[in-house]
């Protein structure tokens, strides 16, 4: 992939514009059976777009997807630490300027970025059909379908699922319902707050509350603009209420969730929040939070988050790229991301299409559920996510 | 006495810092309010160490500074002498012209940029983030290198023009060991801009030019403090690298200049 060519050179050249003709698309490869895609994906060499601030993450791509890929498909894989906002950036670019010889062949990616990336057609097309191992997956789960109100058209396939969860220090009895969880917070005065709404965690806390003001998930099981006009004052308003509450009495929030936890790690505010229910295993582990960290799932519900894998339409090794993405939903795979010193987080595998011994070992490590499924609230459509961040700035910290 | 206290006043603000980094970097748990570390662990440092990608970075991370300095100074170094000593007409605007790419923010050209990179054939190589760089450091460059030349009078020149000297020798025997300091000034400033370019970078070298900060700044939105005061120990140990490098080149050159 690296080309060194001498400045002066290339500066000469002034208009090479790389024309090596397209990949083949989704809709021819989609005729080819597996095994010649698995054929033609042999000494490849891929790479994959991924956020890569977390060593429990980077190590399960490194010690268990990258070495299992050379040795049984002889692809070479390598993370390029970069965040969404940053490839859909670069690839809208890459889009305007035509460019099909792109740099990322695996894109890790949701929600609203998802949205994004479909509308300005910056992904490969439709391939989850061909990949064998979606057998495993569940298909009549909501999120094969469906991300967050966008409709998935199988341009990306489900990869984890994580559940929000809350974490509590030295809280002698931690509340388990969101009514007890506001309470505790009036009883125990700066001990809480939430990240900034622009923030994805600080959202999702948000998110909460809308259903918690909600009768019934199925009021906001789709977009509802009515509802909002309706009930929306009533989400600001336990959060007005809230705030006095907070850390430095709701006054100001913190920028991010690194930021609270390490409030959090400091002493300074005793719970912190956030997708994926195991996360403090790893932390506790690596000495950030203390060792009495307690990590409570709602029982009045609790938002499930899933993301996705996909690809982006200028791959040039889109055999390649599905061959990977195939054996990261593979049982072996999702089983060995469940582990907690590396990542930790949830499997989106069907429990009935896997081995009876695949699924013991899926028991045994997920151990007691932290939020059992009954209480596993579905993820709002991306455009309430909009709307809390469009005024929530407005309805809650500037009427302190 | 007075050198102590400035030594020590150094120490306090430059060495003090980094030494509590490495500190934080090499502890387990110590958390507020614990005045003293308990407990010891490399983690951090077998985490960085253990990045497949550590080496390739650190050595790309090295030669796109340097080559980003040699650049400078291969540019800034005429068109400062040009704006101090050339006699020219509109200095203001030249310079003003030549400032220009720092008072327009990066970022909102940085998409328009990236186009002309991709028709150039430059996007996704080492070259393209090379020329990218020359963007944030070569106006400061010019205006370190041009205040330089500013203090250094004329009559030197003309000093050497009447001993019959050519211009390059005047130019390589006289000038630029006088312009030593601000020659450093500028390569220093122009190598730490270039390290800590993370956006540019991303968006022209689309992840397959992986410098330091590419690996380093996702770490800053998660909790590791440990991992990110590990980092920042690398990062700040880069520019004493260089400027370690420097000056054994200025020595070189000083002992050639000698036996001539």
């Amino acid at each position: 992939m690296k080309r060194y060519v001498p400045l002066p050179l290339l500066l000469a050249a002034a208009a090479c514009a790389d024309g090596e003709g397209g990949a083949e698309d989704a809709d021819t490869l989609s005729e080819a059976p597996w095994e010649e895609i698995e054929e033609a994906a042999s000494g490849a060499e891929i790479s994959m777009y991924m956020w890569g601030g977390d060593e429990g993450i980077n190590a399960y791509m490194d010690e268990v997807v990258a070495p299992h890929l050379e040795e049984e498909y002889d692809i070479t894989f390598s993370r390029q630490p970069m965040d969404a906002p940053e490839f859909l950036s670069r690839l809208m670019t890459e889009r305007e300027a035509d460019s099909m010889d792109g740099s990322g062949d695996i894109l890790w990616i949701n929600g609203e970025n998802f949205r994004t990336a479909k509308e300005n057609e910056l992904l490969y097309g439709s391939f989850a059909d061909m990949l064998p191992n979606m057998d495993y997956i569940n298909e009549e789960a909501p999120y094969v379908e469906n991300d967050m109100g966008t409709a998935v058209e199988g341009m990306q396939v489900p990869w984890g699922n994580v559940q929000y969860a809350f974490q509590f220090q030295g809280a002698e009895d931690p509340p388990e319902t969101m009514e007890e969880l506001l309470d505790w917070a009036e009883e125990n005065p700066g001990s809480m707050t939430y990240p900034d709404v622009s923030n994805d965690t600080g959202n999702g806390f948000v998110r909460h509350i809308l259903h918690h003001v909600a009768e019934s998930p199925e009021d906001l099981a789709e977009y509802d603009e009515a509802w909002l006009e309706e009930n929306g004052d009533d989400v600001w308003e336990t959060l007005r209420e809230l705030a006095p509450h907070l850390w430095r009495e709701g006054e100001t929030y913190p920028d991010s969730l690194s930021q609270q936890d390490q409030l959090f790690a400091d002493g300074e505010v005793s719970m912190t929040l956030g997708f994926n229910e195991h996360r403090a295993e790893s932390l506790i582990e690596q000495g950030t939070f203390p060792e009495d960290t307690e990590t409570i799932g709602l029982t009045s519900g609790s938002i499930s988050s899933v993301h996705y894998l996909s690809m982006p339409f200028n791959t040039t090794e889109p055999e390649a790229a599905l061959v990977a993405i195939n054996y990261m939903l593979s049982p072996e795979a999702q089983i060995a991301k469940l582990e907690p010193s590396r990542w930790g987080e949830g499997h989106i595998l069907d429990l009935d299409a896997v081995s009876s011994g695949e699924r013991d070992e899926i028991e045994a490590m997920v151990g007691e559920e932290v939020v059992p499924q009954e209480d596993a609230l579905p993820e709002l459509d991306a455009r309430y996510v909009d709307w809390i961040q469009d005024n929530w700035e407005q309805e809650v910290v500037q009427q302190r | 006495m007075r050198s102590i206290l400035g030594w020590s006043m150094l120490l306090l603000v430059f060495v003090v810092p980094v030494l509590f980094l490495f500190l934080r970097s090499i502890t387990f748990g110590w958390r507020y309010p614990d005045l003293f570390p308990s407990d010891w662990s490399m983690r951090a440092w077998h985490v960085i160490a253990g990045d497949p990608q550590i080496l390739q970075a650190l050595l790309t991370t090295m030669l796109v500074g340097i080559t980003v300095v040699a650049l400078n100074l291969l540019l800034g170094i005429p068109a400062a002498y040009a704006l101090s000593h050339g006699r020219l007409k509109g200095v203001v605007w030249l310079e003003t012209i030549l400032f220009l790419p720092i008072l327009v923010p990066v970022l909102a050209i940085a998409m328009g940029l990236h186009i002309t990179m991709i028709r150039l054939g430059l996007a996704d190589h080492i070259s393209g983030v090379i020329l990218i760089h020359l963007l944030p450091t070569l106006p400061y460059t010019i205006r370190v290198l041009r205040s330089g030349f500013d203090r250094i009078a004329p009559g030197w020149r003309r000093l050497g023009d009447t001993l019959g000297a050519p211009r390059i020798t005047l130019f390589v025997t006289g000038l630029l060991p006088m312009m030593r300091p601000s020659l450093r000034s500028a390569a220093v400033l122009a190598f730490v801009i270039s390290l800590s370019q993370y956006v540019l970078t991303a968006i022209i070298g689309g992840g397959q030019v992986t410098t330091l900060p590419l690996l380093y700044y996702p770490f800053f939105d998660s909790a590791d403090q440990a991992v990110i005061a590990g980092f920042s120990v690398v990062f700040a140990a880069l520019p004493a690298v260089f400027l370690l490098l420097w000056e054994s080149l200025m020595a070189g050159f000083t002992y050639l200049l000698r036996r001539t």
